[in-house]
């Protein structure tokens, strides 16, 4: 170590020297701690920090930092000669610590500007080292400028594609690295190449997000958001360039970073979660109390412990209790907003499949209850009160899964930029109602009928930019997603301001595939309707966007496969927009229950057309078609759901029975059943491991007085007609 | 002299590839990232490694691990391009034992500096 310390002597701290060095100073470290010689310890971890302070450059006086190592080099020499007579040097050792302590203690404010305030004002201290030492190239190569722009855009498209990602696992430190990195390296080319504007917003990025990679910062939608419009506003400036780049004047003023500068130091200083409101603040705010009243009642609190502000006010007449409670009320919404756990969604699942049936079993103990006449009063008012609190439960439950609908309408927005920049179009992107909710377990089968009206309103919807220009309109199209709740529905709306649908076009297609005969008399609703139907893609050419072979017959199935609907407005000229409603769980289910012979059966309402008592001559049997049935004029294939699953009917004879009309993947036929028992939404329940899949039930349910229904699945049915009869 | 430039983005490999050049370095090899750098370092002789702190699948500090842990390349002249002096970072190259460290952005004279520095030193050991 001595050999070490004499190379350190000189002007020029050696930095291999000096990493030697730290390591020594290390090890030396940890034996004294493990032989219990604090003092060695302490000038060893004293001299590790003042070498760092050397190896970093920010001693003021670099020969006195050398000399002070020297000494404290014979210091800890002097400890271990005299290891058996401490009290010898007692006194020059701890004198030694602090001189040495307070020499670092001299350097302080320097340091101060390394550690925590380092990060929060980065920039400053950034500035003042670049203008000690611009490049010596003062205006910067172009070819390199040109590199930057189009590395830089690559970047920021990867930025974004690990933002989606982080998005779903905030948690990932992979993705966060993933995004930190390029932004980091866009801050260090943009230093050299001196666009400042760049680098500072690159910079501030990547501080938020080493934060959130050490733990500092907790990952929430609101840092996400900042990130992902941060990567846009970073985008735009380096677009900018590129236009100058190219000669081109950019349009407008320049772009003003200061807006997203501050969002940025807001999310990293409140740690993107606002904090809980005290109930004396809340009071206050709403008027109800005056400050003098709050530090009164404030006081009494003090005063007696256990007391709550609130008790303290209403007793002084200085509040209402009905204030409190709403007060109260308004706290808690704060801290529901800003607490949060990740569970797995399969206990989430089980939880709520465990609340359906205790919702079901309470009902059916309900039931019992009824029947017995002498039943006790008591007995009668809790199980009211039980019932209240199992509804309330359901209802939570099931809000539980509720996520916005807000990722699924970024990853559109994504999908048309990329449709918009491989056909050449300008189209703009609006989102409306992102923060509706709709079931997790839904948003993965809305994805893809949703991708394929976007692709559609691209493809189809939004022309050429010059065949806007030409037509008098914006150059940029624009496609806006809706989202909203109707009912027990969420409705997406996903709107253009394209072309519209060609009303002829339609008809001509519609009667050369022979689903119509003439369009006389038709609205123009059921003629835009049409387009639901097979082979009437109104495409001249097929494209890369839209032509995959999926027209909008499979959107209008796969959306009523999620018991879903579909409709579509249009205009000429002004756009088209396609209205597409789902339930907003697949969980339960609006059914029609039906009994055939002794079992029950629960058909969805949305397959259910319409119900009929059949006539004797209205049954025939065709042939090479089997047994149908006329309704409303048209002839139907009949089903007999008795037959299908063997069940012994209480009426064999169609005529005695009811009819009911059922449609399903673009088809309709009629379900033979003994009673339409009602309507009644019920929890569906898989048959269980031991069943697998069974074709034409698309799964149980427990119904109101405990017997269990089979939901019916009609395409299943459908199939398993065609393949018995 | 041969140098080897080590950085995931390549139009920083060019930044520092025209400041080596204004400094009077002709003989510049690059990687994109450590692995492509530990696979040059096999195939040719380097005289001198510029590496980024700042790299995917394996980092500057990775890879200078890995040069120092390797017999052949141990010795290798190594300077680590960092953005801020970040103690942290620092400390760890210097205690991995790197030869230098240089705070981006940096100008064609300090790097050159810094270089003649490490050439210096390694030149009077061996002497």
């Amino acid at each position: 170590m001595a050999t070490d310390f004499m190379c350190l002597e000189g002007a020029d701290l050696d930095i291999p020297v000096a990493g030697r060095f730290l390591n020594h100073l290390e090890a030396i470290g940890k034996e004294a701690r493990e032989a219990q010689l604090p003092f060695i310890e302490q000038i060893a971890a004293l001299l590790d920090k003042l070498l760092e302070e050397m190896i970093l450059g920010r001693l003021s006086d670099g020969d006195e930092g050398v000399a002070l190592l020297g000494q404290g080099i014979s210091r800890l020499q002097l400890i271990v000669d005299n290891i058996d007579h401490p009290q010898n040097i007692v006194d020059e050792v701890q004198s030694f610590i602090r001189e040495l302590s307070s020499f670092l203690g001299k350097e302080e404010p320097e340091q101060i500007v390394l550690t925590p305030d380092l990060e929060v004002k980065p920039v400053e201290e950034e500035k003042t080292a670049a203008q000690a030492a611009p490049p010596t190239s003062g205006i910067p190569d172009e070819s390199l400028m040109r590199d930057f722009v189009t590395e830089g855009l690559e970047y920021i498209d990867e930025i974004e594609i690990n933002i989606l990602n982080l998005e779903k696992e905030p948690e990932n430190k992979d993705y966060i690295n993933a995004i930190f990195r390029p932004f980091h390296s866009i801050k260090g080319v943009a230093g050299f190449l001196n666009l400042e504007i760049i680098r500072d917003l690159a910079h501030n990025l990547e501080n938020l997000l080493d934060k959130a990679r050490n733990g500092e910062l907790t990952v929430t939608p609101s840092i996400i958001d900042v990130i992902l419009d941060g990567a846009d506003v970073l985008k735009s400036l380096i677009i900018e360039l590129k236009e100058r780049l190219e000669g081109r004047e950019s349009k407008g003023a320049p772009l003003d970073i200061s807006p997203i500068m501050e969002r940025i130091a807001l999310v990293e200083k409140d740690e993107g979660v606002p904090k809980a409101k005290k109930i004396g603040e809340i009071l206050l705010e709403e008027g109800h109390i005056t400050k003098d009243a709050l530090e009164e009642g404030l006081k009494v609190v003090e005063a007696l412990p256990g007391k709550k502000l609130g008790e303290v006010l209403i007793e002084k007449g200085k509040v209402k209790p009905k204030q409190v409670s709403q007060a109260l009320r308004k706290q808690a919404e704060q801290i529901t907003e800003i607490s949060s756990i990740r569970v797995d969604t399969r206990k989430l699942d089980d939880l709520i499949d465990m609340i359906g049936e205790l919702v079901i079993t309470q009902s059916m103990v309900q039931q019992d209850l009824k029947g017995l006449i002498n039943a006790d009063r008591n007995l009668v008012r809790d199980i009211s009160q039980l019932f209240r609190i199992t509804s309330g439960l359901q209802r939570i439950s099931m809000s539980l899964r509720m996520i916005p609908i807000k990722q699924t309408f970024q990853r559109m927005a994504r999908l048309v930029r990329d449709l918009a920049k491989n056909s050449g179009k300008l189209i703009d992107v609006e989102m409306e109602g992102e923060e509706t909710e709709i079931d997790r377990n839904m948003v993965d089968e809305v994805y893809n009928p949703l991708v394929h009206m976007v692709r559609n309103s691209v493809d189809h919807g939004i022309e050429m930019p010059e065949d806007r220009v030409k037509a008098g309109k914006k150059e940029r199209g624009l496609i806006r997603l809706r989202a909203y709740h109707r009912g027990g529905d969420i409705v997406i709306e996903i709107t253009d301001d394209g072309r519209g649908l060609d009303r002829d076009k339609i008809i001509e297609k519609a009667i050369k595939n022979g689903h119509i005969q003439t369009a006389e008399g038709m609205t123009d609703q059921e003629i835009y309707r049409l387009i639901f139907l097979p082979g009437l893609s109104t495409a001249e050419k097929i494209t890369d966007v839209s032509g995959r072979g999926v027209g909008m017959d499979v959107v209008k199935q796969a959306v009523e496969k999620l018991r879903g609907k579909i409709e579509i407005e249009s205009t000429p000229g002004r756009g088209t927009t396609f209205i597409a409603s789902f339930p907003l769980t697949l969980a339960i289910i609006d059914g029609m229950i039906v009994k055939v012979g002794h079992q029950y059966y629960i058909i969805p309402t949305t397959a259910i057309r319409q119900a009929v008592k059949p006539r004797r001559e209205n049954y025939n049997t065709v042939v090479g078609k089997g047994e149908m049935l006329q309704v409303m004029g048209q002839l139907l294939p009949l089903v007999k759901l008795y037959s299908l699953f063997g069940v012994k009917p209480e009426h064999e004879e169609p005529w005695d029975a009811i009819a009911l009309v059922v449609e399903g993947n673009g088809r309709a036929k009629c379900l033979l059943v003994d009673k339409i028992i009602g309507k009644a939404e019920v929890v569906i329940k898989s048959l269980g491991e031991g069943f697998g899949k069974v074709r034409g039930i698309a799964g149980g349910a427990i119904l109101g007085d405990g017997r269990v229904g089979l939901i019916l699945d009609t395409e299943g049915i459908f199939a398993l007609s065609e393949a018995v009869g | 002299m041969k140098i080897l430039v080590v950085d995931d983005f390549a139009t920083m490999r060019k930044v520092v590839k025209n400041l080596l050049k204004q400094a009077g370095y002709e003989n510049i090899v690059e990687a994109e990232d450590g692995v492509a750098a530990l696979r040059i370092l096999k195939s040719q002789k380097v005289d001198l490694i510029i590496s980024d702190w700042n790299m995917p699948n394996m980092s500057g500090l990775e890879l200078l691990k890995a040069v120092r842990a390797d017999s052949e390349l141990s010795k290798m002249p190594f300077l680590m391009v960092t953005a801020e002096a970040l103690q942290e970072n620092v400390i760890a190259a210097v205690k991995a034992g790197v030869s230098n460290y240089i705070v981006k952005p940096f100008t064609a004279e300090v790097l050159n500096e810094k270089i003649t520095k490490i050439m210096e030193k390694i030149n009077q050991a061996s002497a």
